[in-house]
């Protein structure tokens, strides 16, 4: 009786954290999306290739674009086969290494922020400005086609 | 005293900045580029919804104002994606940017009259011990020699000289 008490108290002190801090919400709410991305390259094989997800790109173009085979490579990485997820899409490397450290981020920022809240500010504005960093580093190329099909 | 502050319009500040974020990590993917538009709006409608709320409550805006300038931002980029698709399609119906199995089809006939300009053909056939070996030469160059060589080099001149001249 006790422990049941114990635990629907924790879970009610967490529900209130939640409610009361914004931060700890959208660091879980991330984390699960990028667990659900993970989930997706797993559950779809480029064997069977039933990848749900078609390029708008090529459908309107017809011409591949950069990110074309970003869903196979995700898939390969997952199973372990780099090579060949490189020959799918060049740079899906470094957009999952994306989606896996902010995995990461989100879970040590948020036992920083429930651990330290002296520096909580600080932890929210280094989230945000390293994040912002490595979102840079790693979508560089889709970044660079935007602007160069822009150009001309 | 200091007034009350109160958290009205929070939750439509966080909805906002997590479809905001969303749709800006799809916008910058040029695969989903395009339909990161839809996201977006609604993540400004929520900020738009949740920040007069907010002002009137004096309660935070800051997460709010965030989600704002991110939406904008990806639907920005979203919008220069269908921008650039357009110009690509525009290019490909144009047929100024041949495509890859064009450039291949090009390079093969190329190939194929360069080397029939200057080609050996060498046909052997070999029936009951019986061998004919055939070898003609299909050069541009001999045969041009060769037509010289039997119509002489004057009346190719004269015909040339005489040829009218279409007006």
């Amino acid at each position: 009786m006790k422990q049941n008490r114990r635990k629907s108290d924790l879970i009610k002190d967490f529900r209130v954290r939640l409610r009361n801090e914004p931060y700890l919400f959208i660091n879980i709410f991330f984390a699960g999306v990028i667990l659900l991305i993970i989930a997706y390259s797993g559950i779809f094989s480029p064997e069977k290739n039933n990848y749900p997800v078609t390029c708008i790109h090529e459908l309107l173009t017809g011409k591949p674009c950069f990110s074309c085979g970003l869903s196979h490579s995700f898939s390969l990485i997952v199973r372990g086969r780099i090579d060949e997820a490189y020959q799918w899409n060049h740079y899906g490397m470094r957009v999952f290494l994306f989606f896996v450290s902010q995995l990461f981020m989100r879970i040590v920022f948020s036992v920083f922020y429930m651990k330290y809240s002296d520096t909580r500010k600080q932890l929210i504005i280094v989230d945000c400005i390293g994040s912002g960093l490595i979102f840079l580093i790693s979508f560089w190329p889709f970044i660079l086609s935007i602007i160069s099909g822009i150009a001309g | 005293m200091e007034e009350p502050k109160n958290n009205t319009g929070q939750n439509l500040g966080i909805a906002a900045l997590i479809t905001a974020i969303i749709t800006f990590v799809l916008a910058v993917i040029p695969c989903v580029g395009l339909i990161a538009i839809i996201p977006g709006i609604i993540a400004i409608i929520l900020a738009a919804v949740g920040l007069p709320q907010a002002a009137r409550n004096n309660s935070p805006r800051g997460v709010l104002i965030a989600a704002l300038i991110i939406a904008i931002i990806a639907v920005m980029i979203s919008l220069s994606q269908i921008f650039v698709a357009g110009k690509i399609a525009e290019k490909a119906s144009s047929g100024k940017w041949p495509t890859d199995i064009q450039n291949i089809i090009n390079d093969v006939q190329d190939n194929v009259v360069k080397d029939l300009e200057n080609a050996n053909i060498s046909i052997k056939i070999d029936s009951n011990g019986e061998k004919v070996e055939i070898n003609t030469t299909v050069d541009k160059k001999n045969r041009e020699k060769t037509l010289e060589n039997l119509e002489g080099n004057d009346t190719l001149k004269t015909k040339h000289e005489t040829k009218p001249e279409k007006k």
